[in-house]
């Protein structure tokens, strides 16, 4: 059994981890790029070990480095996190030959959810239903797949075979425009995975993302801790989530259908550790498993807020080779919890990244407010990784109460140097749609505009008016001062004669 | 000591009269204003109602960070204002757009070529950064001029791009 953990990645997923670490007193060790090494996770964790340079394929996905380093420090596991390793099956299997506990899945697991072809395949033998698609069908070519398309129908989806997180993904609503669409789907999902394989899938519209969280233990234990909401999406990102579902609400029943068929999912690949698994819920509340994530998941604090489940300790304890310490019946959702996901994006802009040095920042606090972040006051938002700053979870014992917390939340929370999306959110927030669970997977792109929603906002610009005229006021007088204390550094006739080119 | 400040195209007059007194539009206010520690920070207390902000410069404005909303103001004394609106004719109109990275990255794509028209919202360059393709477009119609730059070239901040006439 294991005492030392090496953390393979970055941000405020490394620093979750590293406290959960902590509080089971197992020393950690943190990796990091030339970029990071003022970074929060190298400086919370008892060892750090350079990588390499700032980009990705440097550092964070170098394997070989990485399990060295785990050698080398003397640690008996590792925990992936999300993105980088933390869903290659080879990645896994390589810690294994080493004799390190890689804490996640299996690697067999991991291929199997990895290839969503191979993954639709083997849920839909365990009967559990899935959305028409290319699926089984390995990689197809351009000419096959603009064959198959008429047969799906349009609109739908083209994505990349090893993607994630939207990217390698394009939709696409007629024939002719496919062969550019497909071009460009795979070209982004060379340039984020190095796999430019592509796959298609029919589009649900009016659909609702909702995921299960699992827990399986390698003693055939497989339990699941309710359902997140993550419809709120731009171009296939997840902005928010919450837990429980709005659209699930007090339908206990479907609840406990859908968690049941996400338990018999992870039970067709084996499942360990924790895991989550996608369905697509159309208005009907007929659902389609959309694909399983193999790791743990950005958005996994709501779960944990309301089931008061530590999900990062729980991975820890399986790999430990611990049974679970729950059954299905302890599972209660106890109140509501959301998460706004703060990147450095410009919401007034086309949401396009921002980047530069954080001048200052101010975390919201209180009660049920918990804030999971990696940057500081001077750090660096680099152009090398993705833009996610931090992650702001609220509690509330209804949904009425955890909306109105987020608003307070947000409104604390200052965040100067760089754009945040922060505005995007306290407009959603005031959303009557929003507030109503009145949304699908389109709403954020098609039926709400961040500029429209500012408009008649009681906002009093002239206060603001009043505090800029202030501290300009108050910076020409002290510039004033020092000019007075030291007398003027130029000739009268200098200054003369740059008062009157003033006035010409 | 009398301010224009201007927020969104509309003008206040701000007039400040000694440490405790300030006019807005002829209304006067009995203020108490301080900064907070060594940071960006104030605290406004106007006629018993308090407001904390971060103000900070940018540019030729101020940035004004209150309620979380942020509002972007410009401040001018009366001869500062004549001076602009004296040089403001001779430069407007003619303005070319020049097209600058908004963060570092590399160029994907280049939708258009040198001399072609385009017209206003059209994609003028792809650019990717932070594991995303960000689609640049055209504020105005005009004519692609001074390509600088070719498909895979990587830029900096605020590097230009090519301009629009």
């Amino acid at each position: 059994m294991f005492n030392k953990v090496l953390i393979a990645n970055r941000g405020e997923i490394a620093v979750r981890i590293i406290r959960a670490c902590r509080e089971l007193g197992l020393l950690t060790v943190a990796v990091y790029s030339d970029a990071d090494r003022q970074a929060l996770h190298v400086r919370y964790a008892d060892e750090a070990y350079r990588l390499g340079p700032a980009p990705s394929r440097d550092s964070y996905l170098r394997a070989d480095k990485i399990i060295d380093i785990a050698r080398k420090s003397g640690a008996g596991a590792i925990h992936p996190g999300y993105g980088f390793l933390a869903e290659r099956a080879d990645f896994a299997e390589a810690c294994r030959e080493t004799g390190l506990a890689f804490i996640g899945p299996n690697p067999s697991s991991i291929a199997a959810m990895g290839d969503k072809a191979v993954a639709r395949a083997t849920v839909s033998r365990a009967g559990v239903e899935i959305v028409p698609g290319t699926e089984g069908e390995g990689s197809l070519r351009d000419d096959e797949l603009l064959a198959v398309a008429p047969a799906i129908g349009f609109p739908l989806l083209v994505k990349a075979t090893a993607g994630g997180g939207g990217k390698g993904m394009r939709e696409v609503n007629c024939l002719e425009d496919m062969p550019t669409l497909l071009n460009a789907a795979r070209r982004e999902a060379e340039a984020s995975f190095g796999d430019g394989n592509v796959y298609l899938e029919k589009l649900v519209e009016g659909a609702r993302h909702i995921e299960i969280q699992i827990l399986a233990d390698g003693q055939d234990n497989v339990i699941h801790l309710g359902e997140r909401e993550c419809s709120i999406q731009r171009r296939h990102q997840k902005l928010l989530e919450e837990s429980p579902s709005p659209f699930v609400g007090e339908d206990e029943d479907f609840r406990q259908q859908i968690g049941a068929v996400a338990v018999r999912a992870a039970q067709s690949v084996s499942y360990v550790n924790a895991g989550t698994i996608e369905f697509l819920v159309d208005k009907d509340k007929h659902f389609y498993f959309l694909e399983m994530n193999t790791r743990l998941q950005v958005e996994h604090p709501v779960t944990e807020m309301v089931t008061g489940i530590d999900i990062v300790k729980e991975q820890i304890r399986i790999a430990r080779g611990r049974c679970l310490r729950y059954k299905q019946e302890d599972i209660h959702a106890n109140g509501w919890a959301i998460e706004c996901r703060i990147n450095s994006e410009d919401p007034y802009n086309n949401f396009i990244p921002s980047t530069g040095r954080i001048t200052h920042t101010l975390l919201p606090t209180g009660p049920g407010v918990r804030v999971d972040t990696g940057v500081y006051i001077g750090f660096e938002i680099s152009p090398y990784y993705d833009s996610l700053i931090s992650k702001l979870i609220v509690w509330g014992d209804t949904r009425g109460e955890a909306i109105l917390r987020m608003r307070r939340a947000l409104e604390e929370y200052k965040i100067l140097g760089v754009h945040s999306n922060i505005p995007f959110h306290q407009r959603l927030m005031d959303s009557h749609r929003f507030m109503g669970g009145q949304y699908d997977t389109r709403f954020v792109e098609e039926r709400f505009s961040i500029e429209e929603a500012e408009e008649g906002k009681d906002s009093h610009p002239e206060i603001a008016a009043i505090l800029a005229t202030l501290v300009a006021h108050r910076q020409t007088e002290l510039a004033a001062h020092v000019i007075q204390r030291n007398e003027r550094d130029t000739s009268n006739w200098k200054w003369l004669s740059r008062w009157e080119s003033l006035r010409k | 000591m009398k301010y224009v400040t201007t927020i969104k195209d509309h003008e206040y007059i701000v007039d400040i009269i000694d440490e405790h007194h300030v006019s807005v539009d002829g209304v006067m206010y009995e203020i108490d204003f301080m900064p907070v520690g060594d940071q960006p920070v104030y605290s406004l207390v106007m006629n018993g109602t308090s407001v904390e902000a971060h103000v900070y410069p940018n540019e030729d404005t101020w940035q004004v960070l209150f309620r979380g909303d942020l509002f972007s103001a410009c401040v001018e004394d009366e001869r500062e204002k004549r001076l602009r609106a004296s040089l403001a004719g001779r430069v407007a109109d003619n303005a070319d757009f020049h097209l600058k990275a908004p963060m570092p990255g590399m160029v994907i794509s280049i939708p258009v070529n040198e001399g072609q028209a385009i017209t206003k919202g059209e994609v003028l360059l792809v650019l990717e950064s932070m594991k995303m393709q960000n689609e640049l477009r055209s504020p105005r119609d005009g004519k692609v001029t001074r390509l600088r730059v070719k498909v895979g070239d990587r830029v900096e901040q605020k590097e230009t791009m090519l301009s629009v006439v």
